[in-house]
């Protein structure tokens, strides 16, 4: 018996029909996970009903996030101490600044970003960056697409975390560490307490750099190569206008600039384990006053913790609760959720001081999150887990190829966003004319060499199902997961 | 952008279909000409290219007769004229261009290139997702719903009659100054506009249409999209044929990564041809991110300079073929970054920022609007170059000129704005 026969028998037995059309079921696994595969239906089935399996993922994604991911061994590096991939990124440099001092009128180095064949080798130290942002990125789909190697639900939340507070690949100093954002910032604090996920960021190599954090010190301060240094307001405004607070969530210029003050002194440190440091040399220990509430009153009282108060001040503001929650809502519920809704999410949010599980069970036992008119249009990026999952992709590094090369195409590259409100998720964004014939090509090509997915057909309607049976049995996998249905979650 | 805006605009672009003016024109309609514009400009083209981001127009418009440019920016400013690359090339007393945009100083030179120092939106934000929602729905302060006014101005009647798309957009999966009701031909960044895919087969692209035969929305968007790519690649590709080299060039820049300066070359290609061959296309919008410069930006070169340098080049091809009488190209940012160079030898959010204009309507080879230098007491909020002019204020004059819009129309795409009389000499009449 087939593993497949196996799963169909034994539901059969428990009085489950076998791949049972059930709109409920769809949504629990397009929306907890990212789709369909036979593993992830019959895990579905086993629960009493796909409400209560829902819920259920709440603690088990919790419980996932507090152990390590699993990661294919020979592309792990991205995940390695944050030491290990300092260094990693050092060595690189020298070696390109050796390389372009050494060659001059050759090409220095390799200008395709994208090479076809061998997207996973090892493209030796003087690629490090890159080949620890390509394993991190295939990681992700095998994250979102494999449910018995990755929790679904802890999948989705680590995407939901990464964009939230989202970092991008394409800046130099940031691509040797979004892997391990995703893991040990996203992942790692996906269902904890917001304020706690917030500071993990602030403090991280990738957000470090990414949002100009290293370089804000305190005005005047001495730079090693001469003149002064001072100021950089990227980080704290983006703190008020996307992590935290809103754009309309109550704050001034006057905000930002005293955050940035604030938070002087926080920095990346290639030796530390964190990859963090407070550099009180670097600090502004005058006084300051951020919505109200005054930090340093004095220079005694000066350095690292006021920044940790000035986060959890801000992750704990009712505008930064409604924020977050409505970002949820938008996530798994709706492209325009209920006011009422998101208002609730906030109160749960308030009351429990963040409390991410809280917020989830809120979320998913709420009647809003399977109302049958809250339809969901996939994003790229939930079109190819889905595709991934489908056709059991995962372990293939062609169909990881493909699947990295569709997401560019697409405009929803892994770690490919450059600013940092991260990608939308609505299908006033994402539902293109265009763009639907390139799922169509995606869908095919995936297709081939790939089982017939027997398990989507009940969940078809009659006229594509019709039209699928006309079709040659060669390219009707590809079409069912080009159907209409396969577009929405 | 936040949430609220984002989503709704699926909303909008399946609600927006009749929704008529509605609204008076404004005080400023009175104060225009009656026979302003008209049909003698209709057929013009009008090419936008955005800068996400906040590109730092003091660096590229460099106001070097202002001593407190250098004393603002100590370690980022473009010196003075000097008659060599290393120094702004001076346009007149005042302005200089950056080195970098050596390319363009011919089109200045022909009288064909201005720009306006300080133009912005009214609205104070510093946050560029509410500032690009504004000047893309054209309505300051507005967070909530709207069409984009480029839409809605591909779907005036004076412009259009027909329903075929007459704006394109190539890059962007979807910008909100393209949603809403009218019909728009949106083409993705770069190598990818050129395949037909699995589209190209006719068995397969049989077999698709008939998943996607219904009257649903999703069903009529696949078969517009299907139609809409198959023509846009075989354009793309039939203009490939016809010059090798470009093909060549092409490859190249695709992997030079997507939605970056460098990127917006190609796409600016894709958009001419595009446009040149179907000539319904009047409006056509592009852009490119990396200009959000807050840390080490460098002057002379570095970072900033090299995108302008791939700017100018884009728009010295550009206007080889919009260099029609009544075409234009319009080159603009959400807002501008601070005067003062920050701690880290970059800029911050700021304010007011220069506008480009490359077309012959435009009154060229000499700036624009009002200027009040860099004096302390002149600026934003002590930080930024102010706003002397409203940017709905200088499309429409651009609107005016070379599509022939008349003041309803205007009031439609920018509703309850002024009409900025100070910025009368700037088209050719």
């Amino acid at each position: 018996m087939t593993l497949r026969q196996l799963l169909l028998t034994g539901l059969m037995a428990l009085g489950v029909p076998a791949f049972a059309a059930d709109a409920d079921v769809w949504r629990a696994v397009s929306r907890v996970g990212y789709g369909p595969s036979l593993g992830l239906l019959a895990r579905v089935a086993a629960a009493s009903d796909p409400r209560q399996w829902v819920l259920q993922q709440v603690d088990e994604a919790y419980a996932a996030s507090q152990q390590a991911p699993r990661i294919a061994p020979e592309r792990s590096l991205f995940n390695a101490p944050l030491p290990e991939l300092f260094a990693g990124w050092r060595e690189e440099r020298r070696l390109r600044l050796q390389i372009r001092a050494g060659d001059s009128g050759t090409p220095a180095m390799p200008t395709s970003t994208n090479p076809p064949m061998g997207f996973f080798a090892d493209q030796g130290p003087e690629n490090f960056s890159r080949t620890v942002a390509r394993q991190a990125a295939a990681w992700r789909l095998q994250a979102c697409s494999q449910p018995e190697e990755e929790n679904p639900l802890l999948a989705r939340m680590t995407e939901f975390w990464f964009n939230h507070l989202n970092v991008f690949a394409g800046k130099g100093s940031v691509r040797p560490f979004v892997g391990h954002y995703a893991v040990h910032v996203a992942r790692a604090h996906a269902l904890g307490r917001f304020e706690d996920l917030l500071l993990a960021s602030a403090r991280h190599p990738a957000m470090l750099y990414y949002l100009d954090q290293v370089q804000s010190v305190a005005p005047g301060t001495r730079a090693p190569q001469g003149g002064t240094r001072g100021l950089n307001e990227n980080y704290a405004r983006e703190l008020l206008e996307l992590h935290t607070l809103g754009a309309q969530g109550g704050y001034s210029q006057t905000d930002v600039k005293e955050l940035a003050r604030v938070l002087t002194g926080w920095g990346a440190s290639p030796s530390e384990a964190s990859g963090y440091r407070f550099y009180p040399r670097l600090h502004d220990t005058g006084s300051k006053n951020v919505l109200g509430q005054p930090f340093a009153r004095s220079a005694l009282e000066a350095g690292e913790r006021e920044g940790e108060e000035a986060i959890r001040m801000l992750a704990r503001h009712p505008s930064t609760a409604t924020r977050v929650s409505e970002r949820l809502a938008r996530h798994f519920v709706a492209d325009q959720p209920n006011p009422a809704l998101v208002r609730q999410l906030a109160q749960v949010f308030l009351s429990t001081q963040g409390d991410l599980r809280s917020v989830m069970r809120a979320l998913l036992g709420s009647p809003d999150f399977w109302q049958a008119e809250h339809r969901l249009f996939k994003t790229p990026l939930d079109y190819a887990c889905s595709v991934l999952a489908s056709t059991q992709g995962a372990q293939d590094l062609r169909k990881l190829t493909l699947t990295l090369g569709f997401l560019e195409n697409a405009g929803q590259a892994l770690h490919g966003w450059q600013t940092p409100d991260g990608y939308a998720v609505d299908a006033a964004t994402w539902l293109v004319p265009e763009a639907l014939t390139r799922r169509a090509d995606f869908a095919l090509a995936m297709a081939r060499q790939s089982p017939e997915p027997e398990f989507l057909w009940p969940h078809l309607g009659p006229a594509t199902q019709d039209a699928l049976r006309r079709e040659r049995p060669a390219v009707r996998t590809g079409l069912m997961l080009a159907s209409p249905e396969f577009m929405y979650k | 952008m936040t949430q609220s805006i984002v989503a709704r605009r699926r909303q909008l672009m399946l609600a927006l279909a009749g929704t008529a003016a509605g609204s008076t024109p404004g005080v400023w309609a009175q104060a225009l000409a009656p026979s302003a514009g008209g049909p003698a400009a209709a057929a013009g083209r009008l090419v936008l290219v955005f800068l996400r981001g906040a590109y730092d127009g003091l660096s590229a418009l460099v106001p070097y007769a202002d001593p407190h440019y250098y004393s603002l920016r100590p370690n980022i400013a473009i010196a003075a004229p000097d008659g060599t690359a290393q120094t702004a090339l001076a346009l007149d007393r005042s302005f200089g261009l950056h080195p970098a945009l050596a390319p363009l100083l011919p089109l200045w030179q022909s009288g064909v290139l201005s720009v306006l120092p300080a133009v912005g939106s009214p609205d104070p934000t510093r946050s560029h997702f509410e500032a690009q929602h504004h000047w893309e729905v054209g309505i300051p302060g507005r967070n909530s719903e709207a069409p984009g006014w480029m839409n809605t101005l591909a779907g005036l009647q004076a412009v259009s009659d027909d329903r075929n798309a007459m704006a394109l957009g190539v890059g962007e999966a979807n910008p909100l100054i393209l949603a809403g009701a009218a019909a728009v031909q949106r083409v993705p960044r770069g190598q990818a506009a050129t395949r037909q895919g699995a589209l190209g087969d006719d068995k397969t692209r049989q077999a698709m249409l008939k998943l996607y035969a219904g009257q649903d929305t999703l069903s009529q968007a696949f078969r517009a999209g299907a139609q809409s790519r198959m023509q846009t690649a075989q354009t793309l590709a039939d203009a490939q044929a016809d010059q090798p080299m470009m093909a060549a060039n092409e490859m190249n820049a695709a992997n030079n990564g997507a939605g970056t300066v460098q990127g917006l070359r190609l796409d600016a290609r894709h958009l001419a041809t595009l446009m040149r061959q179907n000539p319904r296309l009047r409006l056509g919008f592009l852009s490119a991110g990396g200009w959000d410069t807050h840390a080490n930006q460098g002057a002379v070169t570095g970072t900033l300079a090299q995108n302008l340098a791939s700017l100018a080049s884009t728009l010295v091809e550009l206007r080889q073929e919009f260099s029609r009488p009544d075409d234009m190209i319009v080159v603009l940012s959400e807002f501008g970054r601070t005067c003062a160079e920050n701690g880290s030898r970059g800029t911050d959010h700021g304010h007011g920022n220069a506008l480009w204009l490359l077309g012959n309507r435009v009154n060229g080879g000499r700036w624009h609007g009002q200027w009040a230098g860099l004096a302390p007491g002149n600026l934003n909020e002590g930080r930024d170059l102010p706003v002397l002019h409203d940017f709905r204020g200088v499309l429409a004059q651009v609107l005016r000129a070379n599509l022939g819009l008349g003041s309803v129309q205007l009031e439609r795409l920018f509703p309850g704005f002024a009409w900025d009389a100070r910025l009368d000499g700037l088209m050719r009449a």
